[in-house]
């Protein structure tokens, strides 16, 4: 596992194109939308650092995590590892590992910059199970979007609804709260997610309600794994 | 000694859908053996092989490798060298990534030098998978199959794509591998390697086990062939001589040595010249044509 991590890790800084999606595109967003932010405040803080994860995990890591299975399974890499030892969850996860790693890296960088431009977040801890609970989640529905993907250029098409409707869920909930259509928001995949993140900048809510928060986001885990493991294939139709 | 075969295969059934692949086939690899899985196209080789090197699961009936089931990969997987029939490497990871990426997976120790030395890709080390040639992602593929030297290999149709020289090395490989005990267990469209090679084949046929056996015991239901062209004009040959269409001469027999001696003396008697006279049993490919002929009878 340590070894497909490793590979991968040398795959991603050699291919450019994959580089710029998972990189650059999510912290040159970020730059301009914090820069944006400090021009005009458009929402408090933590709807901007809820907007910034879920521009990194939509972005980079869900993105990613489908492009990358579709291209191993459609070149037989998935065939091949599982031609060796090594079982099927250690073979995901030593695929999947660098580019949570290096997500997980640049939203700490990205938080940080905002708690050091505009002022940190209130509950750190909290703040760390939210953005964890939310990577979870764009694992599980990425596993699941590269069960009905192709290749690495359909991912371009089946990755769309949800990395475009966690993005507009997470602006629309950073926004305008969760006050109206409060379970609506919180049941799409992402709007608890949000409002977890948010809470854990602003503070002021108690950590208990903050906590319940985690329910409909997990929920949305074990529906992803659940339908990734009927849907998963390893090797290309023929 | 154990007696337990390498490979137990029992009434193995594959089905897609509607299409039945493989039905109801069973045989056994003992240790140390070479067998060959041949067949037409659409034959089901390439199922049968792949549910018994555990990438499939059977529709019904059992596969056993080294007494175990095959899916379990971390019991069978570290005694058994895979080379896929396609090669399934990553573009972007170089030769020599690749092989210490895989061969670290399979639990197995060895040196990548040494491996890549074996199938002579050496001096490729650097190179990434996506500018080598055809033959060369082959010879990586082999490559990482006998990566330490594994007491089970399976070899999908290992020597399409490569020169004649590259495939005299991995043959030179396998014979190397089956002197310290490797099974092997190949699929080839060539036949004169299976004919060479193999200690048993199964020739496989629209799902089933069209024949199984020595080569000797595939060759010998079928009659031995005896040709030669006469110059002319030449008296009427002896035997049951059929004419073929380029004018030579075909005798079919199922006893070689009494019809050839008839032959020689016949040409002795009559002081004829036998040109490009060949003689002997059947071929391989004369038991596959003679599947094809059974099938347009249908």
């Amino acid at each position: 596992m340590p070894s497909i991590a490793l590979g991968e890790l040398i795959q991603i800084f050699r291919n450019r194109l994959v580089l710029v999606t998972m990189l650059v595109l999510p912290a040159a967003s970020s730059a301009f939308y914090i820069y944006l932010n400090q021009q005009f405040t458009i929402v408090d803080l933590g709807g901007v650092a809820a907007i910034l994860v879920f521009l990194v995990v939509a972005m980079g890591l869900y993105a990613t995590t489908v492009t990358t299975l579709a291209s191993r399974r459609q070149n037989l890499f998935l065939k091949r590892l599982r031609s060796t030892a090594l079982g099927d969850a250690g073979i995901l996860t030593g695929l999947l590992l660098p580019v949570t790693g290096i997500t997980l890296a640049q939203v700490a960088v990205i938080l940080t910059v905002l708690g050091v431009v505009a002022g940190g977040p209130a509950n750190v801890l909290l703040l760390a199970v939210a953005v964890l609970s939310t990577v979870a989640m764009m694992l599980g529905l990425g596993l699941a979007t590269a069960g009905l993907t192709n290749s690495p250029e359909h991912a371009q098409v089946t990755t769309l609804p949800i990395m475009i409707g966690t993005l507009a869920l997470s602006g629309w909930v950073g926004f305008t709260g969760t006050e109206e259509l409060t379970l609506f928001k919180r049941l799409l995949p992402g709007g608890s997610a949000t409002e977890l993140l948010v809470n854990a900048w602003n503070g002021g809510t108690p950590v208990m309600d903050s906590l319940v928060l985690l329910v409909p986001t997990l929920g949305w885990v074990v529906v992803a794994v659940a339908l990734a493991a009927r849907i998963f294939r390893w090797e290309p139709r023929r | 000694m154990s007696s337990t075969p390498v490979i137990d295969v029992e009434r193995l059934n594959l089905a897609y859908g509607d299409f039945h692949a493989v039905k109801d086939l069973s045989f056994q690899v003992r240790r140390g053996e070479f067998y060959a899985l041949l067949g037409t196209n659409g034959a089901g080789k390439t199922s049968t092989l792949e549910a018994v090197e555990g990438h499939r699961l059977p529709t019904s009936g059992t596969v056993r490798v080294f007494g175990q089931n095959p899916r379990d990969r971390r019991a069978v997987r570290p005694r058994t060298g895979i080379m896929l029939q396609e090669s399934g490497f990553s573009p972007d990871l170089t030769v020599r990534e690749s092989v210490r990426l895989i061969g670290s997976l399979t639990r197995r120790t060895d040196k990548v030098e040494r491996v890549l030395d074996i199938v002579g890709l050496t001096r490729k080390a650097g190179t990434k998978v996506s500018q080598l040639s055809g033959g060369e992602k082959r010879r990586l593929d082999f490559a990482t199959a006998v990566y330490g030297a594994p007491e089970l290999i399976f070899l999908d149709e290992p020597t399409t794509g490569l020169d004649i020289q590259a495939r005299d090395d991995l043959w030179d490989a396998v014979d190397k591998l089956r002197e310290d005990g490797s099974t092997i267990v190949l699929t080839t469209h060539y036949l004169e390697e299976a004919q060479q090679r193999a200690d048993r084949i199964g020739l496989m046929h629209e799902g089933v086990f069209h024949k199984e056996g020595s080569v000797v015991e595939l060759t010998r239901t079928l009659p031995a062939t005896i040709r030669f062209s006469l110059p002319v004009p030449a008296p009427e040959p002896p035997l049951q001589a059929v004419r073929e269409s380029d004018g030579t001469f075909l005798i079919e027999t199922p006893d070689l040595q009494k019809d050839l001696h008839a032959l020689l003396r016949w040409a002795q008697d009559h002081a004829v010249e036998l040109r490009e006279l060949a003689a002997g049993p059947t071929r391989l490919d004369d038991v596959f044509r003679s599947i094809g002929s059974d099938q347009t009878t249908f």
